[in-house]
């Protein structure tokens, strides 16, 4: 049953028992029969918001392994070709593998654009994961002076939109020599802080006593991250990789900015510029560059909802 | 003091590194606002004061904080009674992740299907056509041109809705599941219904989740400027151009001097908005403290 039958509250008891004389199971019966409908009633707006979120993304199978001619044919009214209104197939009519041949044999610069983004995200998470993960630690674990200071400063980074540090960002990528190179969009990544609030909100998920008693027991500094801090905080190292992950898979705005060469670009780049006259093709990117993503949700998504309620809730 | 030391390693990277690539190239920009690019002459607020004049400037405000005045209450209103709805439920996981999805879904690949179902002559429109065909009191429908008209702001609420209801339920659920149950059990064996319960118990627990939430979703619409870029461009519908579209193209047409002077603003602006929820989350705590 979806709702836990509640209790009968004890002054609607009492009264039905003195004016009229209902079995008590009758009533039961009558107030589990209420809770469940009420449960089907929820489950039923919950599952149609649901299906209305996912329905967009029935398209894309379709669109990519449909025949250009009938693509062309049922888009023609947003290709600015006919009168009336453009209409879909979810299921193609004359199914092909023509836009993924193209793609995928014909086409080597896809290979280079997705090896620049699967590169890019990699570098990345790592250089997170060697900068980011301690920085969380020091936070949960240890107290010093300016700590509430400097963690301040890391979340009004954090909440800080790309276009406020746009300008900020290049003067320091020009200084250093890295604008037009892949490390302009990689270093202030690895140094974002998002990933460092995650994490720490993971850590401080273990109890004090616990670090407290490594240390009288004469755990070293490490010892204790290694062996305590991150198998019992791995959920918010988790959450704030795959967070990371679906983040910069999808990045546009920073290698708009900051890389002028197209061969450098990735993938979430690439794919606006098909024109939507090669629909067809553009849905084969579309599912190429989709794959990875769903993996990784797919895979992570435990970690995933509980790195997004770290992000809220304070423990 | 080797312990000292050694903990000093755990943050040292890290810390250089926001030093590096955030904080010092910020403090450069907050001294350059005040300067002219090029000769570096002090010029006082002239900077400041050429941003206020500039019209776009003035409509990308006004179009940001509509965008905000609408998309956020929406998406806390609509996530906030949806995980009302899953609180109980039983398929509450598989409901969830299947909102959630559209985290998942890079821009480019939502933008691709958008342009075919919201043109003028798409997908949507079709459909409301033929469904007004059959409904005579709507027989006034005539298709809508979604991205030359005011209906863009719409499209872009809606695909702000799309991508962030799942974030914000996880978010809510979380603040659900901290309040304590049995609180709640016994105001049910006391006999309060559905709307003193809402009203007395999960409202008032729900509150530091609500300013945190509120801050996120703002966070969430200064995010979204990438699915608008991709949809409309660098110069879109008036409605739709946002203070992202204003840095952007100060950017590319390199004026670094109101640039730098818009950046100073906004962060000050975001900087206040932050401290003022701090400052109500930390209140409400010491409530709940003292409760």
């Amino acid at each position: 049953m979806a709702v836990g039958v509640r209790r009968m509250g004890k002054a609607e008891e009492n009264k039905m028992g003195s004016e009229v004389t209902v079995p008590a199971w009758a009533v039961q019966a009558y107030s589990r029969w209420r809770k469940r409908r009420m449960a089907w009633f929820a489950g039923g707006i919950c599952a149609a918001v649901a299906a209305l979120i996912c329905s967009p993304l029935l398209m894309i199978p379709g669109g990519a392994l449909m025949d250009s001619m009938e693509m062309r044919r049922i888009l023609s009214p947003i290709l600015g070709e006919g009168e009336g209104f453009a209409v879909w197939h979810l299921l193609p009519v004359y199914p092909t593998m023509d836009h993924f041949y193209r793609l995928l044999i014909e086409s080597p610069a896809f290979y280079q654009l997705f090896w620049n983004t699967a590169g890019m995200t990699a570098v990345i998470l790592l250089g997170q994961l060697a900068v980011g993960l301690p920085s969380a630690w020091a936070f949960a674990a240890f107290r010093f002076r300016g700590r509430d200071f400097l963690f301040g400063l890391y979340v009004v980074l954090m909440l800080l939109p790309f276009q406020v540090m746009l300008l900020p960002q290049y003067l320091v990528l020009q200084k250093l020599h890295l604008y037009n190179h892949p490390a302009a969009v990689i270093l202030p990544a690895v140094f974002s802080t998002f990933p460092v609030f995650v994490m720490y909100r993971g850590f401080t998920q273990i109890d004090a006593e616990i670090l407290e008693a490594a240390e009288l027991d004469g755990a070293g500094e490490l010892q204790i991250f290694f062996r305590i801090g991150l198998p019992l905080g791995k959920m918010g190292v988790q959450a704030a990789m795959v967070l990371g992950f679906l983040e910069y898979w999808n990045l546009v705005e920073q290698p708009m900015a900051f890389l002028e060469e197209q061969a450098a670009w990735p993938l979430s780049l690439y794919l606006p510029q098909i024109t939507i006259s090669q629909a067809g093709f553009a849905f084969a990117v579309a599912v190429m560059t989709l794959i990875p993503a769903l993996f990784v949700f797919a895979l992570g998504q435990d970690a995933l909802e509980e790195g997004i309620a770290y992000i809220g809730v304070k423990t | 003091m080797r312990w000292r030391s050694k903990r000093l390693l755990f943050l040292l990277p890290g810390v250089s590194g926001v030093l590096l690539f955030y904080l010092l190239p910020f403090l450069e920009v907050v001294r350059r606002s005040f300067l002219k690019s090029g000769s570096g002459a002090f010029v006082g607020i002239d900077n400041y004061r050429a941003v206020f004049e500039n019209g776009a400037f003035v409509l990308a405000v006004r179009n940001t904080f509509l965008y905000m005045a609408v998309g956020v209450p929406l998406l806390m209103g609509i996530s906030l009674v949806l995980s009302m709805l899953l609180r109980n439920l039983l398929f509450r996981r598989r409901l969830v992740s299947a909102m959630l999805l559209p985290m998942a879904v890079p821009a480019a690949v939502m933008v691709l299907t958008l342009q075919i179902l919201i043109d003028r002559q798409g997908v949507v429109n079709g459909v409301l056509t033929k469904v007004s065909e059959q409904i005579a009191a709507f027989s006034a429908f005539s298709a809508i041109d979604y991205f030359n008209t005011e209906w863009a702001l719409v499209v872009v609420v809606c695909s702000f809705l799309w991508k962030n209801t799942g974030y914000m339920i996880i978010l809510w659920l979380a603040g659900l599941a901290a309040l304590p149950k049995e609180v709640e059990e016994a105001a049910q064996v006391d006999g309060a219904n559905r709307w003193q319960n809402w009203h007395y118990i999960i409202r008032p627990g729900l509150s530091g989740s609500f300013f945190t939430i509120g801050m996120l979703s703002v966070l969430q619409i200064f995010k979204s400027y990438r699915e608008v870029w991709m949809v409309a461009g660098s110069y879109p519908q008036e409605h739709i151009y946002f203070l992202q579209h204003l840095l952007q193209n100060w950017y590319l047409k390199l004026e670094f001097d109101r640039m730098a002077a818009l950046t100073v603003i906004l962060s000050l602006v975001l900087l206040a908005v932050c401290l003022c929820l701090q400052n109500k989350l930390d209140s409400c705590e010491k409530r709940e403290k003292n409760f």
